[in-house]
């Protein structure tokens, strides 16, 4: 095998993937040559092996020290062979998380477990504690060689799946609220976590409850420092947001993605495309997914060149506009055929499955309003609110649920 | 077509323009050019083409630097930062590019050469689709004499311009013509709100006018792209210039003992300014790569620079007095100086909703 480098031309590195999957995977059957059914973790094994599943790691980290931007070409390439598994470097929060933030002995015991199973589901939100997250009420106590955790948590996707959740709870009630946070990789499958699903707005049930009652977590298994899982949090939400800003969380629509635009599509098939207010909405809606395109194209320069993050925090407010925008476009040019859903009704299905979605991106992974707060503080520099909580040990906060 | 300049290069101009833009271009010296028939300091001007901005899109055969459409953004960004007035958009852009496409006429070439020496300058007025402020009311005629008679309402900068150059449709076919400025052209000042600009009412009386007959539809939708392009750049540098003083201005500002800038009603609105602004940088950008590698969306994506570089300045101008309160309602803050302009750069090289037309129009003929 020729050996890839970030000098490598992207047509070497293709070559290089698609010569390795030639030996590997078997495209018609959608399966690893020589086997008769696909395994997913022994797949992925394969990729991790290759270095493919995370190729903008480090070699001593399971990558290949390549950029993000050959990582991406990777990516593509495995697509249109349609073998899975790379691209890990972008999507397991889970694992970018632990290799930020996390303990050598640690990374080394966990990260091959994680790069070779289900993406790891998020512990964050409670009832209690939404954009105020750092008013987590989950416990965490020290018992022996492991913490003892009791709460519950909301907005958990792809909870039965996973084998592992990123969970953060209290570890010290007796400091300001940000000092007695800490961070852990929390092992799902252990009796003591309940898991219930929620109906949401759009219809989907993406989402779970979990109640988590004298669950254990080893005590190796912090992410970072104790009491300082803030800010490992704050590495992972990172990841979250820039996620949520390239639009992943939207529902593709096959073939609507090439030729015309489908708002160009629904406004022939309604007959507005003479209009010309509509036609000003349109071209202003595609305008603000296209200039999102790129300012993420800026962002990921601007992240390699500087490590700057200034851009990259714009795409997720970018996206709620050009998603609630979208949705309110089509719900217009469908007029009272709007009212009307399902099979027989597909347009106005879309427009309303769309427009109730759209809330997921403005408020998922931190409001909007949050996310204004974020980056008028941390890119703008704008001075910080006054917080009522600051200085106030967490015991002696004032909250809508009793102290504990 | 011209490629452009090597990123170093550029890099190293943009650095030494915006230097000497901070030294000698400040509020102060801004404030000056109300005073001066042009609009600004012809000292800064000489300044600008003797570090060889004039002739930055223009080839090395006219004394030109030879750059391209990215050459162009870093100048007008720059210049746009500083709201100078300076006439570089019509002169230096739009102007030569349309004389350079005509080059094999010796007259011609001897223009091209005195605006990048800076000897000359050109202003443009008419009613074709290049010419910044379009006049759809002119009457102007030609002559079978090569003289040109009638009246243009607004031409900026014509009163000191050493030619003007017209573009108007004759029989459905544009027309563009070079008029110099010395006999048989009267320009009379117009009053403008924009206390820097200098828009006139131009009177031809059979003044003697050379035809760029040479010029090929092509050669007149490049002058276009190009404009606009740079225009986008102008108003994306002025906005992120504005912005910069706005946010500053919110850390230093103290009410209700704290800076106004920790209330969350000016930080969400300052949020959003800032998503504005990188837009409008990436939206320029975008625009002169675009025509610089010949990308077949070039059209699609001049036009989004277009609308969203307009639209972009018109809102940080307008929410930066909003945001400063008071202050900025007075004259002596800057904020006005920008706001006016940012209101007479809405029609120039074609309005925010025509440029959104012609990008979804772009968008269709693509599908």
């Amino acid at each position: 095998m020729t050996t890839i480098t970030q000098e490598s031309t992207n047509q070497a590195l293709q070559k290089a993937v698609n010569n390795w999957l030639d030996v590997h995977w078997d495209t018609a059957n959608r399966r690893p040559v020589n086997a008769t059914e696909y395994d997913e973790r022994s797949w992925l094994k394969q990729v991790l092996d290759a270095g493919y599943c995370v190729p903008s790691w480090p070699k001593k980290w399971f990558g290949l020290g390549l950029t993000m931007q050959q990582s991406v070409l990777i990516d593509r390439t495995f697509q249109a062979r349609k073998a899975p598994g790379t691209g890990r470097d972008r999507y397991h929060l889970g694992a970018i998380t632990l290799s930020k933030m996390g303990n050598t002995e640690l990374k080394r015991e966990m990260l091959p477990q994680l790069l070779t199973g289900p993406i790891c589901c998020l512990l964050y939100s409670e009832p209690n504690a939404g954009s105020d997250l750092a008013g987590v009420r989950t416990r965490a106590d020290l018992d022996g060689d492991s913490f003892v955790i009791n709460g519950q948590k909301v907005w958990t996707s792809d909870a039965v799946s996973a084998d592992y959740g990123m969970l953060l709870a209290r570890t010290d009630w007796d400091v300001p609220k940000h000092q007695g946070l800490t961070f852990f990789l929390f092992p799902m499958k252990q009796p003591g976590v309940e898991i219930r699903p929620i109906n949401q707005i759009t219809g989907e049930s993406k989402f779970n409850e979990i109640f988590i009652t004298d669950a254990r977590v080893p005590r190796r298994f912090v992410i970072g420092d104790l009491n300082e899982g803030w800010r490992s949090f704050q590495t992972a939400i990172a990841y979250e947001r820039l996620i949520m800003g390239q639009g992943i969380t939207e529902r593709k629509r096959g073939a609507a993605n090439e030729g015309v635009h489908p708002l160009i599509a629904l406004a022939e098939r309604t007959g507005h495309l003479d209009d010309p207010i509509f036609r000003q909405r349109i071209a202003q809606a595609i305008a603000y997914r296209e200039v999102n395109k790129l300012n993420n194209e800026r962002a990921k320069d601007e992240m390699q060149s500087s490590g700057g993050m200034s851009l990259m925090s714009l795409s997720k407010l970018a996206m709620s506009r050009i998603q609630h925008g979208e949705a309110a476009i089509a719900t217009d040019l469908l007029g009272a055929e709007a009212m009307l859903d399902g099979d027989s009704a597909l347009d106005s299905a879309n427009a309303n499955f769309d427009a109730a979605k759209a809330y997921m991106n403005s408020i998922g992974g931190g409001t909007d309003q949050i996310q204004r707060n974020i980056i008028a503080e941390k890119v703008l520099q704008l001075p910080k609110e006054l917080d009522a909580s600051k200085g106030v040990s967490f015991r002696d906060m004032k909250s809508n649920s009793s102290a504990s | 077509m011209l490629k452009s300049l090597h990123e170093d290069d550029r890099s190293a101009m943009r650095e030494s323009l915006s230097r000497f833009l901070i030294a000698e271009a400040d509020e102060a010296t801004l404030r000056r050019g109300i005073d001066f028939s042009q609009g600004y300091d012809p000292k800064l001007w000489r300044q600008i083409c003797e570090m060889g901005l004039t002739g930055i899109a223009v080839a090395e055969v006219f004394g030109g630097a030879g750059g391209g459409a990215k050459d162009v953004e870093m100048v007008c960004s720059q210049l746009g930062r500083a709201l100078n007035p300076m006439p570089f958009l019509d002169s230096c852009v739009i102007g030569t590019g349309l004389l350079t496409a005509c080059s094999r006429n010796t007259h011609l070439k001897h223009i091209i050469e005195n605006v990048v020496s800076g000897a000359s300058i050109v202003a443009i007025g008419g009613n074709a689709p290049f010419v910044p402020l379009q006049d759809s009311r002119h009457n102007l005629t030609i002559h079978a004499d090569h003289t040109i008679s009638g009246t243009v309402s607004l031409v900026l900068n014509a009163a000191t311009a050493d030619f003007i150059l017209i573009g108007i449709t004759v029989d459905d076919q544009i027309k563009v013509f070079i008029v110099p400025t010395q006999a048989n052209v009267v320009c009379t000042a117009q009053q403008a709100n924009d206390p820097l600009l200098r828009p006139c009412a131009v009177r031809f009386e059979n003044a003697a006018a050379i035809e760029l007959n040479a010029l090929t539809e092509t050669d007149l939708e490049q002058a276009r792209l190009r404009g606009v392009a740079a225009l986008a750049a102008w108003q994306a540098g002025a906005a992120r210039a504005l912005f910069e003083v706005t946010i500053e201005y919110l850390k230093t500002r103290y009410q209700f003992g704290r800076p106004i800038g920790s209330f969350q009603a000016l930080k969400h609105m300052a949020a959003d300014l800032f998503l504005e602004v990188e837009s409008a940088t990436s939206a320029a950008l975008a625009a002169a790569e675009a025509i610089d590698e010949e990308k077949l969306e070039v059209a699609r994506t001049v036009a989004l620079a277009g609308f969203v570089c307009t639209d972009v300045f018109r809102e940080v101008a307008a929410q930066a007095i909003q945001l400063h309160g008071g202050i900025a309602y007075t004259q002596e803050h800057i904020a006005h100086l920008y706001w006016r302009r940012s209101r007479a750069m809405l029609p120039m090289l074609g309005s925010a909703d025509k440029h959104r037309e012609d990008y979804l129009k772009a968008l269709e003929i693509a599908a």
